[in-house]
């Protein structure tokens, strides 16, 4: 058997579809004495159900209806007066017309979308990074909207400073090419930066800027003289060069010669003649350091190297002592026996300040 | 269903044959809600007004698309309306009427012609069906909102339980559950108050029924 709000709902729908059909309820409902096979606890409910339903107090007086009916009609009417000079309302325009409000929420999904995209891309530092792109277009529109070609200055300045700092970030093997970008980008943006300061007219902007640029210029030698022991050689290469740009002393090879030896495992002396060489600069091969001491002699320095085979050379750089690098594949190979005896030529063979292997 | 929506759109978009055809399928319901709640018929009938105006007020922000959304929505707006009446109440001091009320004047000569000739005006008539409203609205109280609603649903606007289901947002087994400890409740109270001898058909068939 049901539970009893399972009868009772029951009768009660039964006694609903009597109703709509226009049936009179049946004597054992209205009666209070309970009808043989019927369920007396259901019965009495459906009777109260039906006295409820029925209760005078719940019924609404005709007269009630028809006037109220009235009244609202004509508060619509007034309504409906007043809503036009009420003008538009914004969520009455996105009910009248769904697509104005899919619009709308691309539109803002957009924005938002949009807002994110540019607050990640201001806070990326990989060059490699696809955002990088979307950095530099922020940029340029900042730029853009300067009021003031001194403004527009300062504003490249900054762009340099944050590239400079993004730099040191990137100095370490495992982001070597991104290094790289970055210091080409760095290069740039003091470029950038140089022409906008000279493009302005001279006075008190004029000056400030350019003391600023000095400043950075003065900021990032040392910076970027701060990051090379921790660079592989190709980076040291660039930065020294970047170093050159920025007005640092830096070594630069003017020529350098070597004379191979006439038999396998001879010695090979490696004469190299630049500017900002230092005592103590190592010799490097094929951008390969060789333990080898080398000499000043008559304003050349010479390295005297245990040669294996006949093989040439692709570069040879230098090392100093204070990190920065220089390299050159202008090589002038001569060997022993085009000379007779090379040694004479380069006035001795550098005292044996060391033997390497390349 | 698709009627109903129909229906509605119409009104929303302001036609006073679809406005009108709402109003008179929710009114019962309405009307039934607060006079089970508040004290007297003009009060239940002030209340009602009411609601029905902020019905036509509200009707184009109205979201609901199905009979059971606009049936909740005007429940909601009913229930809202009596509490703000009790509130504004207990704010207001307890104020006794100087004249006597209808029924309670004493009946000389020439009224009791007029009772007798205006059975609405009789003072017994009165006085009983003061009781019943009393007994109802004592009964209605004693139920919790859900019971209230679902009884106002079922038995005064004739939907199914399913249609109530919605209207509440439950399921039909609770909404049946409701239904039968509302009645029960009322059971309870109204057993203290046998129903007057106009009150339903019910009432009299037990008169004939009983010798």
């Amino acid at each position: 058997m049901n539970p009893l709000p399972e009868r009772l709902n029951e009768r009660l729908e039964r006694r609903q579809v009597r109703s709509w059909n226009g049936e009179e309820p049946p004597d054992w409902l209205l009666s209070p004495v309970p009808a043989p096979n019927r369920d007396p606890e259901v019965d009495e409910l459906v009777a109260l159900a039906l006295r409820v339903q029925a209760a005078p107090p719940l019924q609404v007086d005709p007269d009630f209806a028809r006037q109220l009916e009235q009244r609202i009609l004509v508060r619509h009417a007034a309504l409906h007066l007043e809503r036009p000079a009420r003008g538009w309302s914004f969520p009455r325009l996105l009910r009248a017309h769904p697509v104005f409000g899919v619009a709308l929420s691309l539109c803002l999904l957009l924005l938002l979308l949009g807002t994110g995209v540019l607050v990640a891309a201001a806070q990326v530092t990989n060059p490699n990074n696809p955002l990088s792109v979307v950095k530099h277009w922020e940029q340029q529109v900042q730029v853009s909207l300067a009021n003031s070609p001194a403004s527009q200055a300062q504003l490249e300045l900054q762009f340099a400073r944050d590239q400079l700092t993004t730099l040191v970030t990137l100095a370490d093997a495992a982001h070597a090419e991104a290094y790289r970008e970055a210091l080409v980008e760095l290069d740039q943006q003091l470029n950038i930066a140089s022409r906008a300061i000279h493009a302005l007219p001279t006075g008190a902007d004029h000056n400030r800027v350019e003391s600023q640029l000095a400043t950075l210029q003065a900021d990032a030698r040392h910076t970027l003289r701060g990051l090379l022991p921790q660079l592989a050689f190709l980076e040291r290469l660039l930065t020294t060069d970047e170093l050159g740009r920025l007005g640092d002393s830096v070594p630069h090879l003017v020529s350098v010669a070597i004379v191979l030896p006439a038999h396998p495992n001879g010695h090979a002396i490696i004469s190299i003649a630049g500017d900002e060489i230092q005592p103590g600069a190592q010799l490097l091969v094929d951008t390969r350091l060789v333990d080898v001491g080398g000499s000043l002699q008559n304003g050349v320095y010479v390295f005297v190297a245990n040669w294996a085979g006949n093989q040439h050379p692709q570069s040879i750089g230098i090392l100093n002592p204070d990190g920065t690098a220089a390299q050159t594949t202008t090589i002038t190979l001569n060997s022993s026996d085009d000379h007779g005896n090379s040694n004479g030529n380069h006035g001795g063979n550098g005292n044996g300040n060391g033997r390497g292997k390349p | 269903m698709e009627a109903f929506k129909d229906q509605l759109d119409r009104a929303r978009r302001g036609e006073p044959e679809a406005l009108s055809a709402l109003y008179r399928q929710l009114l019962p319901g309405v009307f039934g809600y607060i006079a089970a709640r508040v004290p007297d018929r003009a009060t239940a009938e002030d209340l009602t007004s009411e609601v029905f105006v902020k019905m036509v007020e509200g009707i184009s922000h109205l979201r609901a698309s199905d009979e059971a959304g606009v049936a909740a929505w005007i429940l909601q707006i009913a229930r809202v309306t009596v509490a703000g009446y009790y509130r504004k109440r207990e704010r207001q001091p307890a104020c006794v009427p100087l004249e006597p009320r209808f029924w309670e004047e004493e009946t000389s000569g020439e009224n009791q012609v007029i009772y007798a000739s205006h059975p609405d005006l009789d003072p017994a008539r009165s006085a009983e069906a003061r009781d019943e409203w009393d007994a109802v609205v004592q009964a209605m109280n004693t139920l919790t909102e859900e019971q209230r609603q679902v009884l106002v649903g079922r038995l005064i606007l004739g939907y199914d339980v399913a249609t109530v289901a919605r209207m509440l947002g439950k399921k039909a087994n609770a909404i049946k559950a409701l239904q039968f400890r509302a009645l029960r409740s009322l059971q309870r109270v109204l057993g203290k108050h046998p129903a007057p001898e106009h009150a339903s058909p019910l009432h009299t068939r037990q008169k004939e029924d009983v010798p």
